[in-house]
């Protein structure tokens, strides 16, 4: 009942013995029912504190908190500085005609309008570069509490850049980066509130903004394209995360 | 001057956010309150952006920031509390092995969440954090030392002595003498 190997028992469970070592072990386990069952009851230990250990998540508050410490730390060089500081003019007058006759609902749309411009202008538009929905959507776990599906592209005019975390009204949310020819679009994705969003398509600045909710959430997707480009990004979207 | 701040944080926020969850799960398990560990992880993320400038690349960040977190914890009140009132027993280095392939070891594999996790919640804190560290966070024993700032020998030993109580709980509370 006492095999001399039982003390690697551990270490091999935890993968800490070297490459020959570990393989050495291996072997040895085939004519030793005593180490076996002591791998196998520790490797089932393992797999129940692992699931049972994994108890909290960071509530979105704390994301957001967080979000806001690093951010508000990035500072531009000089010479980003002066290219900027046109581009800011033009932004106060987008904030300040967006502002001026609108009521409430629009300024959550306003907001995202002028998120979109400053990525335009923006070094690094995106936390996670991919082209690879599949690498997009599961970046997103565990910093949201939904979930959404961005919709296939293959034979199509749009390229996914990247993706980052986007705060409005106080709520995370995901935002998408795409390309369509010389055109960037963003799309933003929030938990719907009880008011419901109108659905629909607005003009500002030359800007894009169409709006929709489905199963939940608040889709606003924005672009300096066209409307028609805008309508099929939109389609696929509705399409993707049909329930 | 100006140029190498902004890569920096960049940087910082690629490394640092995918922890933010795991950092949050081992402060909530090791000081049990959600609003105690909200704080934590926020003044964890800010030493450590602070501090970035003095991370040594190639060393390991994920061990650079559950260091941090865990010091933070423990010159908090809390920390201090648990530092003046927990005595570890550390004689011993190998741990003696349980009845593993017995009848119970299906226990411990039938044995539900709430058990496994009043089982952790009972260990003593510097057998839960290595625990937390190892089994959850699924460090290598090298990373848990970093973390800890203790040997990894210290690290093996508390580690199967944690294993053998979260074990030993499970059977108690099935009704099976340990």
């Amino acid at each position: 009942m006492n095999c001399p190997s039982r003390d690697k028992v551990a270490l091999y469970v935890d993968n800490e013995l070297d490459a020959g070592a570990q393989e050495q072990f291996a072997a040895h386990l085939r004519n030793c029912p005593e180490c076996t069952a002591a791998v196998n009851a520790q490797m089932e230990l393992k797999k129940s504190l692992r699931a049972a250990g994994r108890a909290f998540t960071a509530p979105p508050e704390l994301h957001a908190s967080v979000y806001r410490a690093l951010r508000p730390q990035r500072s531009v060089n000089v010479l980003w500085k002066w290219a900027l500081a046109p581009l800011c003019v033009v932004l106060l007058a987008v904030v300040g005609y967006l502002l001026i006759p609108k009521s409430r609902p629009d300024t959550m749309m306003a907001r995202l309008v002028d998120q979109h411009v400053t990525n335009l202008a923006s070094e690094h538009p995106v936390d996670i570069e991919s082209s690879d929905r599949h690498t997009v959507k599961p970046w997103f776990q565990g910093k949201l509490a939904f979930t959404f599906t961005p919709p296939e592209l293959a034979g199509t005019n749009f390229k996914l850049i990247g993706a980052k975390l986007a705060y409005a009204e106080q709520r995370p949310g995901a935002e998408l980066w795409y390309e369509a020819g010389a055109h960037k679009i963003s799309v933003f994705i929030f938990q719907s509130r009880d008011e419901q969003v109108k659905s629909g398509t607005s003009h500002d600045l030359s800007f894009n903004v169409t709006r929709w909710s489905q199963g939940g959430l608040d889709y606003y997707l924005v672009t300096d394209g066209s409307q028609d480009e805008a309508g099929k990004l939109v389609e696929m979207f509705k399409q993707a995360n049909k329930s | 001057m100006e140029d190498v701040s902004r890569p920096q944080n960049t940087d910082f926020e690629k490394l640092a956010l995918p922890l933010l969850d795991p950092l949050y799960n081992f402060a909530r398990w090791i000081c049990g309150d959600p609003d105690e560990a909200r704080d934590l992880v926020q003044e964890t993320f800010l030493k450590a952006l602070k501090g970035f400038a003095s991370f040594k690349e190639g060393t390991n960040f994920r061990a650079w920031m559950f260091r941090i977190l865990r010091n933070t914890f423990l010159t908090s009140r809390t920390g201090l509390e648990h530092r003046n009132t927990q005595q570890e027993d550390e004689s011993g280095f190998a741990d003696a092995p349980g009845p593993d392939d017995s009848p119970e070891a299906a226990l411990v594999r039938r044995a539900d969440i709430d058990q496994v996790r009043k089982a952790i919640a009972q260990l003593s804190l510097p057998f839960r954090e290595v625990l937390l560290l190892a089994d959850i966070e699924e460090m290598k024993y090298q990373e848990v030392a970093d973390a800890l700032g203790i040997p990894i020998g210290t690290v093996m030993s508390r580690l199967a002595r944690a294993r053998k109580q979260v074990r030993d709980s499970i059977l108690q509370s099935a009704g099976v003498k340990a």
